[in-house]
């Protein structure tokens, strides 16, 4: 019964970790994706080109690579290119939050990185007569985006949005890789340390049932914009 | 009195000239059809007084003020009162899927009025655009958002719509063409309902019949140039010019 309370209190530490790793990434990324998608669609080459570039790279290696990346590359730094640095420099000594950080800014720009490209596909998907349409009854660029398109964009990548935000919610499990105590962390522990494995099933079924209410908050918010057809 | 003046339009896209040198008048109160075989540029030519491309030279003047004017290499700006003198209907409707009816009248006069002292107020607007869905039949409609109604009441909102905003003249590309053939009839009573009420338009239409009896004039454009032009009965009657004979025999059933 002891061993049941304990279990489940490092877990449920570890899976408010997890939480807020999620909840921190999804504050960040959705909007920097927007930016993302905006530089990836200006019309200033250099800027749309060097934008695509840095999706490519996000998307097109490992995120497990990118935490490993962000955590170790200012210490690397210091370490070669500028040993001079001022040792005072607080995000890199090792603490659990600067791990927590270095883990937080790379699952924020590698998620931005797919919300771009799902917030470009969604609004090169509008059909071009809608922003037409608005420009001849008078409205300004930022009034048809802002009143016409975006709704619709939205309506488009909900679906794609909540397979991404499922998937995020699963990948926090990588930030164990540079000893962030979030829930798999902590289910791993029990396995090293007692030699127990079935917390490591109690682990998945935190995930479970998380995503089984993620699944339920997007179904609700597909229907809430069933209403229209676009 | 000359509402519109175009003079001399050209467009291009690429190397391609698509209006090599448009001309046309049009008075107030007139009812102009512009017909022509595909590709000969009539879309353009309304897409270019819309402003939605714009002609690389030429002029536009309306109530004899000049509202473009395009120089060889120019791209010269459009004021919106500029934008806001010509309406478009377009073949495919292009209603705002997200919202009602209703709101697809009121969201532009809405926005021009947000802010502005004297401005028309939201339920001034609401009584405009519920009278005017009243003269396009659709006054039970208002709460319906466009997914729910056929295309031909579609496109009785997407003249509605276009109608909210006064324009000087409006413009109809192939507004019936993406309609089933039952549909046609309600969408054509609608404009003929609107030149009786006084309303200046210019149609470009594949329906010759219906050119043929609400027009005062008609245009026949080929290969981005006014191949013909003049009284329905002048150029469905007696056509002089032989592209002309030519489109009429083999368009007159067929399209
Ligand atoms: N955006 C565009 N880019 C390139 N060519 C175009 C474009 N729009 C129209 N064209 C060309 O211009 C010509 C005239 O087209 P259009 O004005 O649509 O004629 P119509 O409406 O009389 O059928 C066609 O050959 C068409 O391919
Ligand atoms: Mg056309």
């Amino acid at each position: 019964m002891e061993l049941f309370i304990e279990v489940f209190s490092k877990l449920g530490n570890g899976f408010i970790i997890a939480l807020l790793l999620f909840a921190l990434t999804l504050i960040l990324a959705i909007p920097l994706g927007l930016v993302m998608c905006f530089c990836t669609m200006s019309k200033f080459k250099p800027l749309s080109l060097f934008s695509k570039l840095i999706v490519w790279v996000l998307r097109g290696t490992p995120l497990m690579l990118q935490v490993f990346a962000i955590f170790y590359l200012p210490g690397l730094l210091k370490l070669f290119v500028w040993p001079q640095m001022n040792t005072g420099w607080v995000w890199f000594d090792n603490t659990f939050s600067t791990r927590f950080i270095a883990a937080l800014v790379a699952f924020a720009i590698n998620y931005a990185a797919y919300f771009s490209e799902i917030y470009r596909g969604g609004i090169e998907s509008i059909p071009k007569g809608q922003y037409e349409a608005g420009q001849v009854l008078g409205l300004t660029k930022k009034q048809v985006f802002f009143k016409i398109v975006l709704l619709q964009v939205i309506k488009r990548i909900i679906p794609p949005m909540s397979n991404e935000i499922i998937t995020l919610i699963k990948d926090t499990a990588l930030a164990n890789t540079i000893a962030v105590y979030e829930l798999i962390f902590e289910a791993k522990e029990f396995m090293t340390v007692d030699g127990l494995i079935w917390p490591l099933f109690v682990a998945g079924g935190f995930y479970l049932v998380f995503v089984g209410l993620l699944t339920i908050l997007f179904g609700r918010l597909e229907k809430k914009l069933d209403y229209f057809k676009a | 009195m000359k509402i519109l003046e175009i003079k001399n339009l050209r467009k291009r896209f690429g190397d391609t000239e698509v209006l090599k040198g448009v001309d046309l008048s049009l008075q107030k109160g007139e009812v102009l059809s512009i017909i022509g075989s595909s590709g000969g540029g009539k879309t353009t030519l309304l897409r270019c007084m819309n402003f939605l491309e714009r002609a690389n030279c030429g002029e536009i003047v309306v109530n004899g003020k000049t509202v473009y004017s395009a120089k060889e290499g120019e791209k010269p700006e459009v004021s919106p009162e500029a934008q806001l003198s010509f309406g478009l209907v377009f073949q495919q409707f292009n209603l705002f899927p997200q919202y009602s009816v209703i709101e697809n009248l009121m969201l532009a006069p809405k926005l021009r009025a947000k802010g502005k002292a004297g401005g028309e107020t939201v339920d001034e607007i609401r009584t405009r655009a519920e009278s005017l869905l009243l003269r396009v039949g659709l006054e039970e409609k208002a709460d319906d958002y466009p997914c729910q109604l056929s295309g031909g009441q579609q496109q009785r909102v997407a003249i509605a719509r276009a109608l909210m905003l006064a324009p000087e003249i409006l413009c109809f590309d192939e507004p019936t063409s993406s309609l089933d053939p039952e549909l046609t009839g309600e969408v054509l009573n609608v404009i003929r309902s609107l030149k009786d009420n006084g309303h200046t338009m210019i149609i470009v239409t594949h329906e010759m019949e219906f050119a043929r009896y609400v027009s005062d004039r008609v245009v026949f454009m080929a290969d981005g140039v006014i191949e013909e032009e003049g009284t329905p009965d002048e150029v469905f009657g007696n056509p002089k010019s032989e592209k002309t004979k030519a489109f009429l025999s083999v368009g007159m059933g067929k399209l």
